[in-house]
């Protein structure tokens, strides 16, 4: 059987600067990793800010071709990925969720018409009863429901609830792999564990896989089965989620965790991150 | 108020009330995202602001910041500021003077500001437009001004020829916040500004804003979900549930010993690295603002709540000095003064 996802050696460049001074900038420089597809499992992606994680995702998605290197889902070269029928094919399978919210949604339209069209045209549902069901069964998913939006637009709600109806949307379709770049940077800590716990019940009752991009280290060691961290397009770590985390090896491993603060320094009053930014420097 | 200017907070925030009237279908509709809120803020003071997802964070803030348009409107209370010894009733003032507090002491960072810079201009037109009268100096001086700016949040300043969907989200985040502290203001107000940010940087950029804080003196509204930030950054912090204040004190006392239920359960959800035990989401669903629940807001979630507390709306009640509590566990009905 062949994986459900193989990053073979993916590269991304662009072209930096004004015409004059062009260099290339190596976005993502060389990633490769498999994901099989007879064992879901929650595969996250930390790493430095710049460092290359979300057009990671976004050759994952399809969004944007890798320079050098290939992406195989389901042993199909995502290249070979040429018309409307595949496309939709594969974005059933492959779904979204991005960083921003505000972002993510088109303000003029109202957001369950745009969660109707998704039923509609990626998850295939043609009966109005078949798309209102599937689009409140996900939005109480996530803890809303279709009740509480009908008729709203993005503008209307808070950062929490729109990320929660990104992540509704993308699990209309019942997608196997779910590419979720920063999902939970946005929402309060209590609906942040209620996600992440949503994340790992999608894989351990649904059977789906998810690429978990984030910075909260503690929700990654939380609920991730593999890591790894990159830094400046380049994979500097990578294993088994908690032994990473535990005890990391690369220098900048260790220094991201070390920089990790902790609420238990409660009334420091800014002591540590003065601490943790000249550390930071030298 | 005394008669002690010089102590007289910078922000007084007083009974404040930001209802969103819409009509949809020719039905009215008030969502109460702020309610009857009460806090101030000193000079050289951090003050942190946390609650739950769509509790009215972000709507309390506009309102401090002036940035109130319809639907949002401001139904009762008052927000003045206090700068140099001239208070500014905002809601009182003509527009002219509320956008003079605004251009001259405020800055904004708003939530998802990364998403706020004109998607074809370069990023160095942006400080131009925002910042170049302000810092009133001559264009070669402001723009290394800029560079060793963005320096101190770890952006490479050859990032000023990009436009803006050439950055990743965190170094957007990091030109928005680089744009509301370049003027160096008295009062800034930032509503997760750090939320794209590995732990590295985010610590650089707090600390940024923590010596431009410190080097005059400013005042800083903060909002973030993160706690391990506030508890690093904040002198005091409020929290907020479903459109009030319900829980306010010292950062330390408040992590310490959380006296509210809500406030209770939210130092008790973090999870830390190491840490593998389930933790559990609040439980039930958030309240609706339009319809919020009678009596305390919180009683349908509260493993504490009592009969009274279906009735009656808790006053918030100073039980220690600078603690305030809004919550009749805390303070039995009646003995509220
Ligand atoms: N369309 C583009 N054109 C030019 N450069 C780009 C483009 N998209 C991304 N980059 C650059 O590629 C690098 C990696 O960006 P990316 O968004 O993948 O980072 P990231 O790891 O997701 O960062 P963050 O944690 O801040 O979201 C950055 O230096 C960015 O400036
Ligand atoms: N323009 C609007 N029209 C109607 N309702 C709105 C509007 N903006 C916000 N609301 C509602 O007001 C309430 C408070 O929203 P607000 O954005 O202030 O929450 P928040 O505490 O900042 O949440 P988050 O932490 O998710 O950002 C929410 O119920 C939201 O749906
Ligand atoms: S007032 Fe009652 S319901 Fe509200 S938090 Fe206190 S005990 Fe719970
Ligand atoms: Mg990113
Ligand atoms: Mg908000």
């Amino acid at each position: 059987m062949a994986p459900l996802l193989e990053v073979a050696d993916v590269q991304r460049t662009y072209a930096l600067g004004s015409i004059l001074s062009r260099h290339r900038l190596r976005a993502v420089d060389g990633v490769s990793f498999t994901m099989a597809a007879d064992r879901p499992e929650i595969f996250t992606v930390v790493g430095e800010s710049g460092s290359g994680k979300t057009t990671l995702a976004r050759m994952i998605l399809n969004m944007v071709a890798p320079t050098a290197g290939a992406i195989r889902f389901r042993g199909t070269d995502l290249r070979q990925i040429r018309s409307g029928k595949e496309r939709l094919a594969f974005m059933r399978q492959v779904q979204p969720i991005f960083q921003n919210p505000f972002e993510a949604f088109n303000p003029l339209k109202k957001l369950d018409r745009y969660l109707f069209m998704t039923a509609r045209n990626i998850a295939g549902l043609t009966a109005v009863g078949e798309i209102e069901d599937a689009t409140d069964r996900a939005l109480r998913n996530v803890g809303l429901s279709l009740a509480e939006i009908r008729g709203r637009y993005p503008h209307e709600l808070s950062g929490g609830q729109l990320q929660r109806i990104a992540i509704a949307r993308a699990l209309i379709s019942r997608p196997a792999l779910i590419v979720a770049d920063e999902p939970v940077s946005m929402v309060d800590a209590s609906l942040r564990m209620s996600i992440v716990n949503l994340l790992r019940q999608l894989r351990d009752e649904m059977g789906v896989s998810i690429i978990y991009i984030t910075h909260d280290l503690a929700t990654a060691y939380y609920i991730s089965d593999r890591i790894i961290i990159m830094r400046k397009g380049q994979v500097v770590e990578s294993g088994e989620a908690r032994a990473v985390l535990d005890n990391p090896q690369h220098p900048y491993s260790i220094r991201l965790k070390q920089a990790v603060l902790s609420p238990d320094a409660a009334g420091s009053a800014g002591r540590l991150l003065a601490e943790s930014a000249t550390a930071a420097e030298t | 108020m005394s008669a002690a200017a010089s102590t007289a907070p910078v922000l007084q925030v007083e009974a404040l009330r930001a209802y969103y009237k819409i009509s949809s279908f020719g039905l009215d509709r008030e969502v109460r995202a702020v309610d009857d809120v009460t806090f101030h803020v000193n000079a050289n003071e951090i003050y942190g602001l946390a609650g739950e997802s769509s509790c009215g964070k972000t709507t309390l803030i506009r309102t401090i910041a002036a940035a109130i348009k319809p639907p949002l409107r401001v139904v009762g209370g008052s927000v003045v500021f206090n700068f140099a010894g001239r208070p500014v009733d905002m809601q009182k003032a003509d527009d002219e003077t509320v956008a003079a507090v605004r251009w001259k002491h405020l800055s904004y960072i708003m939530q998802g500001s990364m998403s706020v810079l004109n998607p074809v201009r370069r990023v160095e037109r942006a400080f131009v437009d925002f910042a170049f009268r302000h810092i009133g100096k001559r264009k070669p001086e402001f723009l290394d001004i800029v560079r060793a700016h963005l320096q101190r949040l770890d952006l490479n300043p050859d990032i000023l020829a990009a436009y803006p969907h050439q950055l990743s989200g965190g170094m957007r985040q990091r030109v928005a916040i680089a744009l509301a502290t370049v003027c160096r203001p008295e009062f800034i107000i930032a509503d997760e500004p750090t939320t794209a940010l590995d732990v590295i940087v985010q610590n650089s950029v707090l600390a940024m804003i923590r010596d431009v804080q410190k080097e005059i003196g400013s005042s800083l509204i903060f909002v973030t979900h993160d706690l391990a930030v506030h508890a690093n950054l904040c002198h005091r912090l409020g929290i907020m549930y479903a459109g009030r204040l319900v829980e306010e004190g010292p950062t330390a006392e408040i992590f310490k010993a959380p006296k509210h239920p809500y406030t209770t359960h939210l130092v008790a959800s973090l999870p830390r690295i190491g840490n593998t035990a389930p933790k559990k989401g609040l439980e039930g669903t958030p309240p609706s603002l339009a319809a919020p629940p009678p009596g305390c807001r919180f009683h349908p979630r509260c493993p504490l709540a009592m009969d009274i507390c279906r009735t009656q709306n808790p006053p918030m009640v100073e039980v220690l000095p600078g603690r305030r509590v809004a919550c009749f566990a805390v303070t039995p009905p009646g003995r509220a003064a």
